[in-house]
């Protein structure tokens, strides 16, 4: 339902949690990804040695509606602006469309620090690297509507299956397995054989996403219980799903391992002593940023806390597919629809000094 | 008991899934009867179904290649399984481009119909994708109950319309009521009839043609002594018209319907392979 807007000094980082805090993503938009992208920290915070960044968490639902309609945007939008205005807690998406049309949407957020996973890639014994397009291949075999998938590894082979819970339904559900030669892997590597289960609904979105990059899709996992994480970079996007798995069952019963997420607390703070050190799939060291180009007036460009981020065209068409695919994936139809009544409520071309406080508490639920 | 089958054409494959697809829309449940040489799906006139009952049948050496069956004994050799379609509908989609089909009955917990799919992969081996469909054994005694039905002594029988004409019609007719009136005579005329408080709608059919039966005896039956003019009609659910005329995936080499006046109507689809029959009894 929500997600943190967490722009730094490399790049903006967009995250989200789901409700039961078994699924975690986080997609890294370099700055090279923006036409141009300017952060500034606020000076005052400097001083005191508080954090330097302003992270925002937004409701989920006010921000889709502005990226709703995929074919529409990449046909009408030009450009979009992405700023927020330090002293009055807002996110400005001002998207520059055809024929002189400016939408202007006022999405108002608090400040928070975000929830990330508590989770490092780096010690996972198992490590598989696989197409994008085989991933989508072997997920298809699954129905839309099984929720839980195990993946079964040894050193020779690899098995993907439908999981039920034994006891319920076992005579009545039909069971998938597909085996794959390890050699269908671009990396294969197996530290210890291993049985983990997680939610494929939850990762509907990555994998979308991942039709759409035809990148690779890197998998880290260890035994059952522990975090299992998909990954796909590449030059500018890096995008990574954190999905909690089962436990194992010793005495016949499994638990949904909750994921070990922390917020950074405001001094350095020990994190707990069964979560390992806090570590994100952070973005390589970017080159430095691109020249401003003075595409706007002057006065948006102003002082302080501001920061402004430019995005051309078909780059934002990328990111309005993961957001799309992303974080929409779990959304329900019926949702969708009430969405759409509300994007003729938000769409609106307007000064930017509108104030649209009340925008979140009067989205329909 | 065992069951082992194999198919290796594309094409073959491609018009069993479609056959499949067809059974799944209509029926949530069905028997599987296997014999030597066909398989059949069938559906048995309960009043959980709304009296609805089906008769589908194929040809196994049309479609598999490789084909073995042995019965519950020597003497009944054959299999009789309660499944769910759908399930088997499901694991086929996937498989369009498969090497490979086969499947095999076996007992995995339960007893399982297992369709296991080779399908061309980038490495040396081929991926093997395979779904355990669970399915019920029914018992010889109860086979009794999944005898072939007879063709009912009708007064008409009727070639029917295109099905897709026929469906778009009934489909528009459906929101009007739940019930439709088919009639038809042995002119190749036929009507189907809605009414309401409100309104009421026909569509006339005509040079349909008639089917011309042969009674065992070899003389034609006591059609011959009807008023070719008078109507045959029966009232029957239009969901269940729908259902079977929007479950069909392919034209049929041949449609007709036998009407039995206000009791049942009996529509035979016949494919090159398949043949279908469905009962949908009429309402009070």
């Amino acid at each position: 339902d929500e997600f943190w807007f967490d722009p730094n000094e490399k790049g903006l980082a967009l995250r989200s949690v789901n409700s039961s805090r078994s699924a975690y993503a986080c997609v890294f938009f370099s700055s090279m990804f923006f036409q141009h992208y300017c952060w500034t920290a606020e000076p005052e915070l400097c001083q005191k040695k508080r954090q330097l960044s302003l992270t925002c968490k937004l409701v989920m639902k006010s921000v889709l509606p502005v990226f709703r309609c995929l074919n529409t945007l990449e046909r009408n939008v030009e450009k979009c602006n992405i700023y927020t205005n330090g002293n009055d807690c807002h996110i400005t998406f001002k998207l520059f469309c055809k024929h002189g049309i400016v939408k202007t949407h006022n999405l108002a957020f608090h400040e928070s620090e975000p929830l990330q996973a508590v989770f490092s890639r780096h010690v996972c014994p198992n490590v598989l690297k696989i197409q994008s397009r085989l991933l989508t291949d072997i997920m298809i075999h699954f129905p839309t509507c099984q929720e839980e998938v195990t993946v079964a590894v040894t050193p020779m082979k690899v098995c993907f299956k439908s999981y039920t819970e034994e006891e319920i339904d076992f005579s009545k559900a039909m069971h998938t397995k597909i085996h794959l030669n390890p050699d269908e892997f671009d990396y294969f590597q197996i530290g210890v054989d291993s049985e983990v289960t997680f939610c494929l609904k939850e990762l509907r979105g990555l994998l979308a996403f991942a039709e759409a990059t035809s990148g690779t899709v890197s998998i880290h996992f260890d035994v059952p219980g522990k975090p299992i994480a998909f990954s796909i970079e590449d030059m500018m996007v890096e995008a990574s799903f954190v999905l909690a798995t089962l436990a194992d069952i010793e005495n016949r019963e499994s638990s949904q391992q909750s994921l070990c997420l922390s917020q950074k607390q405001k001094s350095p703070q020990a994190t707990s002593s069964t979560c390992p050190a806090l570590e994100l799939p952070a973005g390589e060291a970017s080159p430095p940023p691109m020249q401003p180009q003075l595409t706007m007036p002057p006065v948006l460009w102003a002082v302080g806390s501001e920061y402004f981020i430019c995005t051309k065209t078909h780059f934002i068409k990328y990111c309005i597919f993961q957001f799309h695919s992303l974080f929409f994936g779990a959304v329900s139809f019926k949702e969708q629809d009430v969405i759409s009544h509300t994007l003729h409520s938000l769409a609106t071309a307007s000064d930017a000094e509108d104030d649209f406080d009340n925008e979140q508490l009067s989205q329909v639920v | 008991m065992r069951f082992r089958a194999k198919i290796v054409d594309v094409a073959c494959l491609n018009h069993f899934t479609r056959v499949i697809n067809t059974i799944a829309k209509l029926a949530k449940t069905c028997t599987l009867r296997l014999t030597v040489d066909k398989l059949y799906f069938i559906l048995t006139d309960k009043v959980a179904n709304g009296g609805v009952s089906m008769w589908c049948e194929l040809s196994q050496g049309n479609f598999f290649d490789e084909f073995q069956m042995e019965g519950v004994a020597a003497e009944y050799n054959e299999i009789y399984l309660e499944l769910t379609p759908e399930n088997l509908s499901r694991a086929l989609k996937t498989a369009q481009n498969a090497k490979t089909v086969k499947i095999k009955l076996t007992n995995k917990h339960c007893p399982c119909l297992t369709v296991a799919v080779e399908l061309p992969s980038l490495s040396s081996s081929s991926r093997i994708v395979t779904h355990d469909i669970p399915v019920g054994v029914i018992p010889r005694r109860l086979w009794n109950d999944f005898r072939e039905p007879s063709v009912p002594d009708f007064d008409v029988s009727i070639y029917l319309p295109v099905l897709k004409t026929m469906k778009s019609v009934v489909e528009r007719m459906k929101n009007l009521s739940n019930c439709i009136m088919l009639e038809a005579n042995l002119n190749g005329e036929m009507n189907l009839k809605i009414e309401t408080d409100l309104v009421s709608v026909t569509t006339h059919f005509k040079g349909l043609g008639n089917p011309p039966w042969v009674s065992e005896d070899g003389s034609q039956n006591s059609t011959q002594d009807r008023d070719p003019e008078s109507m045959a009609e029966a009232r029957i659910d239009i969901r269940k018209l729908l259902q079977l005329l929007a479950g069909q995936q392919v034209n049929p080499t041949k449609a007709l319907c036998n009407i039995v006046s206000k009791r049942i109507v009996h529509f035979i689809l016949l494919h090159e392979e398949v043949s279908l029959q469905y009962f949908i009894p009429a309402l009070a």
